[in-house]
């Protein structure tokens, strides 16, 4: 709205002394004074005098009238007419629609001024030609947009109930659909005004738009154009004024339309300031030998316009050779972000606050773009949820996996295009030879997703990220991928993160499994002791919402808080059953319970005592 | 292919639409365009002339068979000979289409190779100081009008400072280096929206490229950042810069006729104009459905182009 306020205002004060010319007390525009011509600023006259001694401030102002005279009444023209038409031609389709819309569009086969020259060889120049031409050269736009607006309009419900009362056809376009296709209308209208503005000075400065002596703006830069070396002064206020005009105009349509179609929000929404917690420095660990990657205390932070969030907060896991780990939570306990801080793929706004995540004696969040560059898609590797957004539609797709093998390995193109067939095979891809040359759009989802396997895959990594691979995919495509996974894990002894919010998917891959919740892990521990007596309420809700059906966990009442609002002290406490005042009043630290199990809940032996009892 | 041959054929389709708009404006439009052309300075015309004239044009003939000697005449590329000097029409166009195309080419040419590194840069460091001026300078250059660029670059450069020459045309083979001087105020002229549209587009295009799941996968390869940038995101902005382009051709060529004139460029405006004032018919009509059809050729070069840059578009 506020954009909209300082080009309409200077567009409403340009409109207002072109339609006051009559009532300023001006000096006549088109009174020749050739005793005075071309003169400075002298009393009367502040911008002086033309090539024929006429008041140059008269004839801008007066120019200014007859301009956007010939571009509203254009605009208002082809608006009407266009506007008819679209709604017509997008009400009944068919033959009507070939008559009115497609009709009209042969006009935008032509260069608008090249039509308008036509149109003026044989009606001669003048304003009246002028708004002729114009309105025939803007219908179309008008045209265009009623006709897909009354397409979408017409399948509306309040359109439908309409018809279904047998309300008769104009009266139902013209009381029901067109006040609701008034926005676009009217954005088409100032583009129509501000182009027509423009063509209608080319004309004249051509000298085949308004005849002289009538002042416009276009005639006052073709007459000051030949006494430009002695008046230069002359040339700069039409050019001016008309360029401020359109500028003005061009500045209110792009306003109008961001107003009427407001595509992207324009304002995110506020957040509030965070209680920020102290910051949980721990010392780095060092480096686990027998572990091939080693997650500690890791933290992100995400600067937001009103302080920073952390939407990771110290988290912890590990994975060893050959073990698969899931990552489980629902959307937004930041099981993606833990993911990509330890690739080195978070957003800009993000970074890794706290902690360290060591690669055998590399710490990914500390190394060097370039170094991370090299364990990227090399001996880290990560596999996404959506394979149909997360494959580039323009190249091929043996292409893309060629890419990633070059891009670690020195070999030929010809060489990674024959790795590339290999893995295709491998990754189960059947008729491999011409899947290579396919686009992604030519490929089903689940061979796409067996596509961003095998370029996972490309360089032998030795830690495998699968973010939610097959969230996206069909029922049956799901277990076919991952089957792949567990096969080719067990093939090559790559340790394995895999990414879910699905139960049922980690109790039939992982070993392990770490429970994330708003951030924070709220327990960890082998699958089959975390699924056998879940220490913690959430994964206690979780595993109970997964008996209940296999998709989300609906059985938990509430949502996830988002990072700016999380609560001070348990996460979970103002969604669990079993809360107490105690939950709420300090941030639960995360306990030991047994050898390698761990949970964040002060309650956790009590409840394990009542399930006992 | 089929998507091909479809493209070929409406533009064909277009093409003889075009054509027959142009004649029927001839005949639509109120008044004898033989009475009208006599009849220059409100004296009545002689009616003995005005029938002869009509005879000349062919006016007297039904108008279905003045239809198809016109088409006849379009298809052998036959444009008759100009009203004024007997000048055959066709080879007036082609002595100086070939100009008016350098000048459109010579324009694009500019405004994509500064429209997209400026665009790709400013969306690299959106925000950033150059992001804002040259947003701000392009948000400009779309509102000033072609020909008050072109008479205020004679103004400042010509008639000021005297760097650059008004205008005129001397033959490449004759001069090249003082050819090439010429062309450049006219195709800086001619340039100017369209750098303008190129550089919105790349900004908007790479903005939205830089935050597909696609350029992640990219660098989830590790591949170098000049290759995301050149292969992920600048490969699929393309896209809807070439859209964009063509759309905004109808405009250039618009503004060729203008450019040409505010710096004496001896392209196809020249007769165009002049015809337009003596009402020169064979001579309007023929540059006109030349300028018509070429806009419709730069639209199918498009279309080819945005095909070959995304395949989603051919197997439509």
């Amino acid at each position: 709205m506020k954009r909209l306020w300082l080009p309409g205002g200077f567009v409403a004060a340009i409109l207002l002394i072109a339609l006051l010319a009559p009532l300023l007390d001006l000096p006549n525009p088109i009174r020749q004074d050739i005793a005075r011509r071309l003169s400075g600023p002298i009393p009367g006259s502040p911008l002086g005098r033309d090539e024929f001694g006429r008041d140059v401030l008269s004839r801008l102002i007066w120019g200014a009238r007859t301009s956007l005279g010939v571009a509203f009444a254009s605009a208002l023209i082809a608006g009407a007419i266009g506007t008819m038409i679209g709604l017509v031609g997008g009400w009944f389709r068919g033959i009507g629609e070939l008559l009115t819309v497609r009709l009209v569009d042969v006009i935008l086969c032509f260069p608008p001024i090249l039509l308008a020259l036509l149109v003026v060889t044989l009606l001669g120049p003048g304003a009246a030609t002028l708004i002729l031409v114009l309105s025939v050269l803007y219908v179309p736009g008008f045209a265009r947009v009623a006709y897909a607006e009354v397409l979408s309009a017409r399948s509306n419900d309040y359109v439908e109930a309409v018809r279904a009362l047998g309300a008769p056809t104009g009266r139902i376009l013209l009381r029901t659909v067109l006040p609701n296709i008034a926005g676009p209308v009217l954005v088409q209208f100032s583009l129509a005004v501000a182009a027509a503005v423009v063509v209608e000075s080319g004309l004249s400065f051509l000298g085949l738009g308004v005849v002289p002596p009538a002042p416009s703006w276009g005639l006052m830069i073709r007459g000051a154009r030949a006494t430009m070396e002695q008046a230069p002064l002359m040339l700069l206020w039409p050019c001016a004024a008309l360029t401020l005009t359109i500028l003005a105009m061009n500045l209110l349509c792009d306003a109008l339309r961001d107003w009427v179609d407001p595509r992207t929000p324009a304002r995110r929404p506020r957040l509030r300031l965070v209680d920020r917690l102290l910051p949980g420095l721990l010392p780095p660990a060092e480096p686990k030998p027998e572990t091939v990657l080693d997650v500690s205390g890791l933290t992100v932070e995400i600067e937001t316009p009103l302080g920073a969030i952390k939407p990771v907060e110290d988290v912890s896991l590990s994975v060893r050779a050959g073990e698969t780990v899931a990552l489980v939570g629902e959307s937004g306990s930041g099981k993606s972000l833990t993911a990509t801080a330890v690739m080195g793929l978070l957003p800009p706004a993000a970074r890794p606050a706290a902690g360290a995540a060591w690669f055998g004696d590399r710490d990914l969040l500390r190394l060097s773009e370039p170094e991370l560059r090299r364990l990227r898609g090399g001996a880290v590797a990560m596999v996404f949820q959506d394979p149909m957004s997360s494959l580039n539609p323009v190249h091929r797709a043996g292409d893309q996996v060629a890419e990633a093998i070059r891009a670690h390995q020195e070999v030929s193109v010809a060489d990674a295009k024959a790795r590339a067939l290999d893995l295709f095979r491998r990754v189960g891809i059947a008729d491999p030879e011409r899947r290579l040359n396919a686009y992604p759009h030519e490929l089903s989802g689940g061979m796409r997703q067996r596509v961003m396997i095998a370029m996972a895959l490309a360089n032998r990594p030795r830690l495998l990220i699968a973010d939610e691979p097959t969230t996206a995919l069909d029922v049956t495509v799901q277990a076919q991928i991952l089957d792949l996974l567990a096969e080719l894990k067990r093939e090559t002894g790559t340790a394995l993160i895999f990414i879910t919010h699905s139960l049922a998917v980690v109790a039939e891959i992982a070993d392990r499994v770490t429970v994330m919740y708003a951030g924070q892990v709220v327990e960890q521990g082998p699958v089959a002791q975390v699924f056998g007596t879940p220490l913690h309420p959430y994964t206690r809700a979780l595993l109970g919402a997964v008996h209940e059906s296999d998709a989300a966990p609906v059985g938990i009442p509430g949502v996830v808080p988002q990072p700016h609002a999380f609560p001070t002290g348990c996460r979970f406490a103002p969604r669990c059953a079993h809360a107490i005042a105690a939950c709420s009043a300090a941030p639960p630290p995360l306990e030991e319970a047994a050898e390698g199990r761990l949970v964040r809940c002060i309650r956790w032996t009590d409840l394990a005592g009542a399930k006992a009892a | 292919m089929r998507w091909f041959f479809r493209r070929i054929a409406t533009c064909l389709v277009l093409a003889w639409a075009v054509s027959l708009v142009v004649f029927m404006t001839l005949h639509i439009v109120p008044g004898d365009p033989a009475e009208l052309l006599l009849s220059t300075g409100g004296i009545a015309a002689d009616p003995v002339a005005v029938k002869e004239l009509r005879i000349k044009l062919g006016l007297e003939r039904p108008i279905l068979d003045q239809y198809l000697s016109f088409l006849g005449g379009v298809a052998r590329g036959d444009l008759g000979t100009s009203l004024v000097d007997e000048f055959p029409v066709t080879k007036e166009i082609a002595l100086r289409l070939p100009r008016t195309l350098e000048l459109i080419l010579a324009g694009t040419l500019l405004a994509v190779v500064l429209g997209i590194p400026a665009g790709t840069y400013a969306a690299l460091h959106r925000g950033g100081l150059f992001d804002r001026i040259v947003s701000g300078a392009a948000a400009l250059l779309l509102a000033i009008p072609v020909f008050v660029v072109g008479t205020l670059l004679v103004l400042v450069l010509a008639q000021m400072l005297k760097l650059m020459p008004a205008g005129g045309y001397v033959a490449f083979a004759q001069d090249p280096a003082k050819h090439l001087t010429l062309l450049t105020l006219p195709a800086i002229a001619i340039a100017k929206s369209l750098a303008a549209v190129v550089f919105r587009m790349t900004r908007a295009s790479v903005l939205d490229a830089l935050s597909k799941d696609f350029v992640r996968t990219a660098r989830a390869k590790g591949l170098a950042p000049s290759r995301v940038l050149l292969r992920h995101v600048i490969r699929n902005s393309l896209t809807p810069v070439v859209t964009v382009l063509g759309l905004h051709m109808g405009t250039l060529l618009g503004g060729t006729v203008l450019v040409e004139y505010v710096f004496n460029w001896p392209g196809l405006s020249t007769p165009l104009l002049r015809a337009v004032e003596a009402r020169d018919y064979p001579m309007v009509v023929g540059i006109v459905l030349t300028i018509s059809g070429l806009f419709l050729l730069i639209n199918l070069i498009m279309d080819l182009v945005y095909a070959a840059l995304d395949p989603r578009v051919r197997a439509a």
